[in-house]
C-alpha cells in the first residue's frame, strides 16, 4: 500500500530517472491546474515511458498516478505491461483491484483491467460475488453489469450460470424498475445459449411470461417490464395478439382508432402520463406505426 | 394548455429506489418550469462564451485532473461549442491550439489524451476534430503534420475478428471507439474495405431487445488459452443494456458504413452468378424498434422534455445530443417521417427519399427539448449542465448546445446536393479505393441545413449554428478538412 512518501522528486531511489515536463516552451492553451503531487508523478511517469523501464518501482509509480486519476488509461496500460513483464503475483494485484474498483466504480479502466487479470488467472469463480457486492452501492453501473455478462459468456461455465436467475430475481426484488437487471435477465434467459433444465423453450417462455406479467401487475407503469415483454415476444416470434386479454385492462383508448392494433399497446399508455408536451410526439409515433407494414404479429 | 401542474410519473403505489429518485428529480425540475409558457429564459450566449473563453485562456480548475487523459476532449468540446455558437477563434489562439494538439500525436500513430500518453481512438477523434476546426494545410497548420500512414496502421492494429475495435492496446472494445475511428477515417480519407470488414455485423449485434444499442457484444463463448474461440454466427449477446451514448455511436457508424455496404453489394451483383444473394450475412438493424426506444427516451412535461439515456433512468442534458441527434441519422436512412416505410432497408443515405415539408410532423418533440435546455440545462452563472442543481462542465456545455442545434434545425442529405458533389469528383492518381471514397465523400457532404425548416424556440436571439449530424462539426469545417484530404473541389452551394 502506498504510504505518503512525498514527491518522487524528493525520493533518492528515483534520483536516476529524468522527469519529463508535459509541454515544452510557452504554457499551452487551456491548461489544467495540476496539483504539485500530480505534476510530479506524471513527470516521472513520462520519464519512465521514455526509457521503457519495467520494474517493481513502476508498479508504485503507476499506482500513485492511478489513485490521483483513475481514468489515466496509459498508466493502466503501462502497469499491465509491467506486471506481465515482471511475472508479478496476480493475486496481490487482484486484491489491490478489489479496493480500487469499489473506489473508482465509474471508470472504464478498473473494469477492463480486471478482465485482463482474470483472463490471466483463469479463475472467474470469486468474481460473481465481488460484482454482486459492487452492485449494492451502484445497482445500475453499466461497466459492472457488462463485466458480469462478460464473465458468464467468456468462461461459459455451468457452475457460474447456475445461480444467475436467482441473482436477477434478487436484484428485481429490491427494485423492479432496475432496467440493468431486466437486461441481464434477457441476456441470461434468451441470449446465451441453452443450459441444462432449460431445453424445453416453451416451458421457459411460459415461465418468463408469468414472471413479467406478475411484475407488470405490481407496477403497471414500469417501462422496463413492458420492454422485456415485447423483447421476449419478438425473440420467440410469439404473436402479440396472444396477450390481448392480459394487455387490454392496461391500455387506454386511442383517440383516432377504437380498435388499435395490439402492437401499439405500450405506446398507447404513453399519452396517459405524457399528456401535453409529448402527446403530439406519441401521436406521430402512432401514426407512423400504423403505416408500418402489416401484419405486425409476424415480426 | 392549462396552467395545471403537469402530471408526475406514477409510482403505482409501489415505490422503489428508481421511482423515489425520479420523483425527487421531478420536484427539482418542476421549479424550472416557466410560469408563463410564452416567456422562456433566453440562451445566455454571453455567459456561455465567457465560460468557454475562461477555460481556454485561463485554464481548467484542478478538479479537471480527472480529465488529464482527455485533454483532447476538453479542447474539442470547447472549440466545437464555439462553432455551435458561431464564434471563430483569433489566429494566435488557433495556433496555440494546433501546437498543443500536435504534442499529443504518438510516434507510432494516433493521438493520445496528452503528451506522452498512449494513442487511443477517442482522443484521436477529439484531436482530429479539433484540428478540423482550428487547423489548416501547410507548415505548422496541423493537417499536414498528421501521420496518416501510421494512423491507419494503428487503426488496423486494433481491429478484432468480429469487426470491432479495441479503443487502445490492452483495452476494451466498445462502439464509441468504432464511431471515433470511422469519423477520423472519413475526415482524413482513410477508408478501405479491409478496415470496415465485419464492422456492419458488429454494429448489428449491439442492438438490444429494447431497440437501442449497448457498448459492445460478446463474439464467442468458450474461453481459449490463446486468441479467439469460434466466432458466433447468430447470437452475439450485447454486453450492457440499451444506452443513449452507445446508440448514437452505433447508429452514426451504421450511417457511415452505408457506402461500404453499397459498394461491396454492387460489386457482388456485378460478379453476379446464378446463385441469388442470401439475406444471411447481410447484417441489418431493426429501425422500428430503435425508433420506438428513441421516442421513449424523451421525458414528459414534468421532465421538461429532456432526454434520458436508458429506460427508467433520469433525464440528462448530454442526451439532448446523443439521443436527440439520432433522429436526423435515422431520417437519413428513411425512417421517422410518418409517411415512410421503415421496413425498406435498401434506402440509404444517398437515396431519393421523400420528405415531409413540415418538421412539426417529427416523431420527437423538438420544442420540448429546447425548453429543457433553456430552462433546466443552463447553469444560472454560466455554462451548461446535466440537470439542476449540478454545476456546468465542458462536456455538458457542448452536448447541450449541440442538442439545442439538433432541436432547432433540420439537417439532412439532399439528393440534389449529393449529385452535384458526385459529378464534380476528380479521380486522383495513385489513390486506391476510389469508388468507396467517392461515395463516402459525397454522402458526407450532401448533408445540408434546410433554412426554411428551423424552429427556434424563444426567437432568433436563441439561434445556434447547425452541426453535422454524423460528425458534430459545422458543415463548413467538415467540408474544409474533407475537400483537402480527398483533394477535391466542392461546388458552391447554389
Ligand atoms: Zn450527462
Amino acid at each position: 500500500m502506498e504510504e505518503d512518501q512525498g514527491l518522487f522528486a524528493d525520493r533518492p531511489e528515483w534520483a536516476d530517472v529524468v522527469p519529463i515536463e508535459q509541454y515544452e516552451g510557452a504554457p499551452p492553451i487551456a491548461p489544467i491546474f495540476y496539483t504539485p503531487e500530480y505534476k510530479d508523478a506524471t513527470n516521472y511517469f513520462r520519464g519512465i515511458i521514455k526509457t521503457g523501464e519495467k520494474s517493481p518501482r513502476v508498479l508504485d509509480l503507476t499506482e500513485n498516478v492511478i489513485r490521483q486519476n483513475p481514468a489515466h488509461y496509459s498508466a493502466w496500460q503501462y502497469r499491465y505491461k509491467t506486471l506481465i513483464a515482471l511475472n508479478a503475483p496476480l493475486d496481490a494485484e487482484l486484491e489491490l483491484m478489489d479496493e480500487l474498483a469499489v473506489t473508482y466504480l465509474k471508470t472504464y479502466q478498473v473494469w477492463h483491467y480486471r478482465r485482463l487479470l482474470v483472463q490471466q488467472t483463469n479463475n472467474p469463480e470469486p468474481e460473481l460475488a465481488f460484482i454482486a457486492n459492487a452492485l449494492q452501492s451502484d445497482a445500475k453501473n453499466y461497466h459492472t453489469w457488462s463485466y458480469r455478462q462478460w464473465i458468464l459468456a467468456h468462461f461459459n461455465d455451468d457452475a457460474l450460470w447456475r445461480g444467475e436467475l436467482a441473482f436477477v430475481e434478487h436484484m428485481l426484488d429490491s427494485d423492479l424498475r432496475n432496467n440493468s437487471a431486466w437486461h441481464h435477465r434477457f441476456f441470461v434467459v434468451f441470449q446465451s445459449g441453452v443450459r441444462e433444465g432449460d431445453e424445453d423453450r416453451d416451458v421457459v417462455l411460459r415461465r418468463e411470461l408469468t414472471v413479467v406479467k406478475t411484475k407488470i401487475a405490481i407496477a403497471p407503469s414500469n417501462a422496463s417490464a413492458w420492454n422485456y415483454l415485447r423483447g421476449m415476444l419478438d425473440h420467440s416470434k410469439t404473436p402479440y395478439s396472444t396477450l390481448r386479454s392480459f394487455v387490454a385492462p392496461y391500455s387506454v383508448p386511442h383517440p383516432e382508432q377504437h380498435e388499435a392494433p395490439l402492437e401499439m399497446l405500450w405506446t398507447l399508455r404513453i399519452p396517459s402520463h405524457h399528456q401535453g408536451l409529448n402527446y403530439h410526439a406519441s401521436q406521430q409515433l402512432n401514426s407512423w406505426r400504423i403505416s408500418m407494414k402489416p401484419p405486425v404479429e409476424m415480426i | 394548455m392549462s396552467m395545471d401542474s403537469p402530471r408526475r410519473s406514477p409510482d403505482d403505489h409501489h415505490p422503489t429506489d428508481t421511482s423515489e429518485l425520479q420523483l425527487e428529480i421531478e420536484s427539482i425540475l418542476l421549479k424550472h418550469l416557466p410560469l408563463d409558457p410564452d416567456s422562456l429564459p433566453p440562451l445566455q450566449r454571453q455567459q456561455h462564451l465567457q465560460y468557454l473563453v475562461r477555460n481556454l485562456v485561463q485554464g481548467f480548475p484542478s478538479r479537471y485532473i480527472s480529465q488529464d487523459a482527455s485533454q483532447a476532449w476538453l479542447l474539442y468540446w470547447t472549440l466545437q461549442s464555439f462553432g455551435v455558437l458561431g464564434v471563430v477563434l483569433d489566429p494566435g489562439n488557433k495556433q496555440r491550439a494546433i501546437d498543443k494538439i500536435l504534442a499529443w500525436q504518438h510516434p507510432e500513430g494516433g493521438f493520445g489524451g496528452g503528451p506522452g500518453q498512449a494513442a487511443h481512438l477517442l482522443t484521436t477523434y477529439a484531436s482530429v476534430s479539433a484540428l478540423a476546426i482550428v487547423g489548416r494545410p501547410g507548415a505548422g497548420g496541423g493537417w499536414d503534420q498528421i501521420d496518416r500512414e501510421k494512423l491507419y496502421a494503428f487503426f488496423m492494429s486494433l481491429k478484432q475478428p468480429d469487426g470491432s475495435f479495441l479503443v487502445t492496446h490492452h483495452a476494451e472494445v466498445d462502439v464509441r471507439g468504432m464511431y471515433c475511428l470511422l469519423v477520423v477515417a472519413y475526415l482524413l480519407n482513410l477508408l478501405t474495405p479491409e478496415l470496415l470488414q465485419g464492422t456492419p455485423g458488429f454494429i448489428a449485434s449491439c442492438q438490444t431487445y429494447e431497440g437501442g444499442f449497448s457498448s459492445a457484444s460478446q463474439p464467442y463463448y468458450t474461453a481459449v488459452a490463446e486468441g479467439w474461440g469460434t466466432l458466433l454466427e447468430d447470437i452475439r449477446p450485447s454486453l450492457g443494456e440499451a444506452h443513449g451514448g452507445y446508440t448514437f455511436c452505433a447508429l452514426a457508424s451504421w450511417v457511415m458504413i452505408q457506402p461500404y455496404l453499397e459498394v461491396s453489394q454492387s460489386r457482388s451483383t456485378t460478379a453476379a452468378t446464378t446463385t441469388p444473394t442470401t439475406t444471411r450475412g447481410n447484417p441489418s438493424i431493426d429501425y422500428k424498434r430503435l425508433l420506438r426506444w428513441l421516442v421513449q427516451m424523451q421525458g414528459s412535461e414534468t421532465e421538461l422534455g429532456g432526454f434520458k439515456g436508458r429506460t427508467n433512468k433520469l433525464v440528462d442534458g448530454c442526451y439532448s445530443w446523443w439521443v436527440g441527434g439520432c433522429f436526423a441519422l435515422l431520417a437519413s436512412l428513411g425512417v421517422g417521417g410518418h409517411a415512410h416505410d421503415a421496413g425498406n432497408q435498401e434506402h440509404t443515405a444517398d437515396g431519393n427519399g421523400e420528405w415531409d415539408d413540415d418538421t412539426d410532423e417529427s416523431v420527437w418533440d423538438k420544442a420540448a427539448l429546447q425548453k429543457y435546455i433553456l430552462c433546466a440545462a443552463q447553469h444560472p452563472a454560466a455554462g451548461l449542465r446535466d440537470k439542476p442543481p449540478k454545476g456546468a462542465d465542458a462536456y455538458h456545455t457542448l452536448y447541450c448546445l449541440a442538442g439545442l442545434s439538433a432541436a432547432q434545425h433540420t439537417v439532412r442529405p439532399l439528393p440534389a446536393r449529393r449529385a452535384e458533389i458526385d459529378q464534380a469528383w476528380c479521380e486522383t492518381l495513385g489513390s486506391s479505393h476510389q469508388q468507396l471514397r467517392r461515395v463516402a465523400f459525397a454522402d458526407a457532404l450532401a448533408w445540408s441545413e434546410e433554412e426554411g425548416l428551423s424552429h427556434v424556440l424563444g426567437g432568433s436571439v436563441n439561434r445556434v449554428n447547425a452541426t453535422h449530424p454524423v460528425f458534430n462539426l459545422t458543415t463548413t469545417h467538415t467540408q474544409g478538412i474533407m475537400s483537402y484530404f480527398y483533394k477535391q473541389t466542392v461546388p458552391r452551394r447554389t
